[in-house]
């Protein structure tokens, strides 16, 4: 909980109506990011990513399981948020669980796109081993290890770095045996096939704080927040999804112009993730 | 309750302002273009189902909004404004707690809605925008929403009808809130959708609206969407919207008249 006079208070919005913030950004600046890939090595591929003082772990892991029936060609991708108690003592047994439920939400929403699979993050069908019977099932998670404000954008940042890291362990399938039997499955250990994560993308969270709207908030400023709009944007430009938070309703021309404000940030913003995410992977 | 307080349709449509007739004319045309499948109950792209709704089903609660829109059949039970649980902290505003469970029946597959605590907290931020909370402190309004039978969009009328409950609780808002949401099939935009096309759309794209105030409690969007798409589907929705105020208005005031006779 962020505790704060009104003084403090005062100093916040008074610094984001001149365009000034607390720490000295402007209003559509963000904080310093900085990325590491493979800080997990039971995980198939991780991040560990690091907006200001809000710091975010990632993993991804793969297992081989059965397709759905109802989508035969498509493999499954389950996205959890995990909100841990070292980030903030409210987060403790059940307290975080309405926040964690909110982002992963908000996270599969931006990821996972529609129905039919259009405007996904990750092919489906990409994950297929054999159709109808084998598919890769990936299970995303996030972990808030220090909370300052701006988690959504940073558990999409570091998710998009996690995959950009992922590896899926080539599969040799012996398809000797009859079709209506199980396929032997072979993973190999030695081959890994990359991943495309050029569709996956970023989210850039606005609050609107008085007449004014920011991004990548901190913990203090959300406080101040009447309301926040987190916009997904993938490279193209597209909008791939979109949440509100807080209560105050937005005239309908704001949104749209939040919107076109958050296309824009998001370009550099990608431009910046994958400039960090080569110099990730050169380090390693 | 009188016969007449029953369905009416709230369809966007042209009449509205002559710049937003023309956009939507050139958005029919657009439709018109690569159309060539008709919807499983017969309606048009931008047809609405019928909207059934009634105040005061429950007799126990506040305030109840019961609402039937095609399938989809759906009850809110306002209780409040009361004591907040003590182990709650103290405060100088309201709580408003939303609760949207589904009935074992209500899905093709038993007890398949699982996902109402996303239902909830969506429907909570929907309506808290419109609620005066400082006009009951230190208590909550808890407002409980149940699924008889889900046959798409659900969400939206479930947040449309418990702004009727509690209007019809007496509870001070705003303005009322009233949600519709769209499908997006490829270039089409399908107003209202079934659960069949929900489960086969490409995006969906949900506006929670106060008619009055013009403005949006709550959007949501999945798929991918360009600019022009957005604004299009958005106005499409809140056209909707407001038309379904109205309806929500209506009914609150048949139950007026019912009571002064």
């Amino acid at each position: 909980m962020v505790g704060l006079s009104e003084g403090e208070k005062h100093f916040i919005r008074g610094g984001i109506a001149q365009d000034i913030r607390t720490d000295g950004r402007r209003r559509l600046q963000f904080r310093a990011l900085s990325v590491e890939t493979g800080v997990i090595p039971q995980a198939n591929g991780s991040a560990r990513v690091r907006l200001g003082a809000t710091e975010i772990i990632a993993s991804v892991k793969a297992e081989l399981g059965k397709p759905s029936i109802l989508h035969p060609d498509k493999g499954k991708v389950s996205i959890f948020v995990d909100c841990s108690p070292t980030a903030e003592p409210t987060f403790e047994g059940r307290g975080s669980e309405e926040l964690s439920a909110e982002l992963s939400v908000a996270l599969q929403r931006c990821l996972l796109g529609g129905k039919s699979g259009a405007g996904a993050a990750i092919d489906l069908s990409s994950l297929i081993v054999v159709e109808g019977k084998v598919c890769w099932d990936l299970y995303i998670d996030g972990l808030v290890v220090s909370s300052d404000g701006n988690l959504l954008d940073a558990l999409a940042t570091a998710i998009k770095v996690a995959l950009s890291d992922t590896g899926l362990p080539k599969v040799n399938v012996s398809l000797s045996a009859a079709s209506d039997e199980e396929p032997e499955v072979d993973v190999s250990d030695e081959e890994f096939l990359q991943f495309d994560t050029s569709s996956v993308p970023v989210i850039i969270t606005l609050t609107k704080v008085g007449r004014h709207y920011i991004v990548d908030a901190t913990s203090e400023e959300e406080s101040q927040m009447s309301s926040a709009v987190s916009v997904s944007v993938n490279r193209n430009g597209q909008i791939c999804g979109l949440t509100k938070r807080g209560g105050a309703g937005l005239d309908p021309s704001v949104i749209f112009d939040m919107i076109s404000v958050a296309r824009h940030a998001s370009q550099q913003f990608i431009a910046l993730v994958d400039s960090q995410i080569a110099a990730a992977e050169a380090d390693e | 309750m009188s016969a007449q307080a029953g369905t009416g349709t709230y369809s966007p449509a042209a009449a509205s302002g002559d710049k937003r007739r023309e956009r939507r004319e050139e958005l029919r045309r657009h439709l018109a273009e690569d159309a060539d499948w008709p919807r499983a109950d017969g309606r048009s792209f931008h047809d609405c189902r019928p909207a059934f709704m009634q105040t005061g089903p429950t007799t126990a609660a506040s305030g109840s909004a019961y609402a039937e829109f095609g399938k989809t059949k759906v009850i809110v039970s306002v209780f409040g404004p009361r004591e907040s649980k003590k182990a709650m902290m103290y405060s100088d505003v309201g709580r408003l707690n939303c609760n949207v469970s589904y009935t074992t029946f209500a899905t093709p597959v038993r007890g398949q809605g699982a996902d109402n605590k996303e239902y909830s907290s969506m429907l909570h931020k929907a309506l808290e925008g419109a609620v005066m909370l400082h006009t009951f402190p230190k208590t909550t309004v808890d407002v409980f929403a149940l699924v008889l039978e889900s046959g798409g969009s659900d969400l939206p009328i479930i947040i449309s009808c418990a702004s009727l409950a509690l209007a019809d609780a007496g509870i001070m808002m705003y303005d009322l809130v009233t949600s519709v949401s769209v499908s997006c099939f490829g270039k089409n935009i399908i107003i209202d959708p079934t659960s069949d096309e929900e489960a086969w759309q490409d995006g969906s794209l949900m506006v929670a609206f106060m008619p009055a105030r013009k403005e949006i409690t709550q959007l949501t969007l999945t798929g991918e969407w360009s600019d022009g798409k957005i604004t299009n589907a958005v106005e499409l929705c809140m056209d909707a919207c407001s038309k379904l105020g109205e309806i929500l208005r209506d009914r609150l005031k048949d139950t007026a008249t019912l009571t002064n006779e």
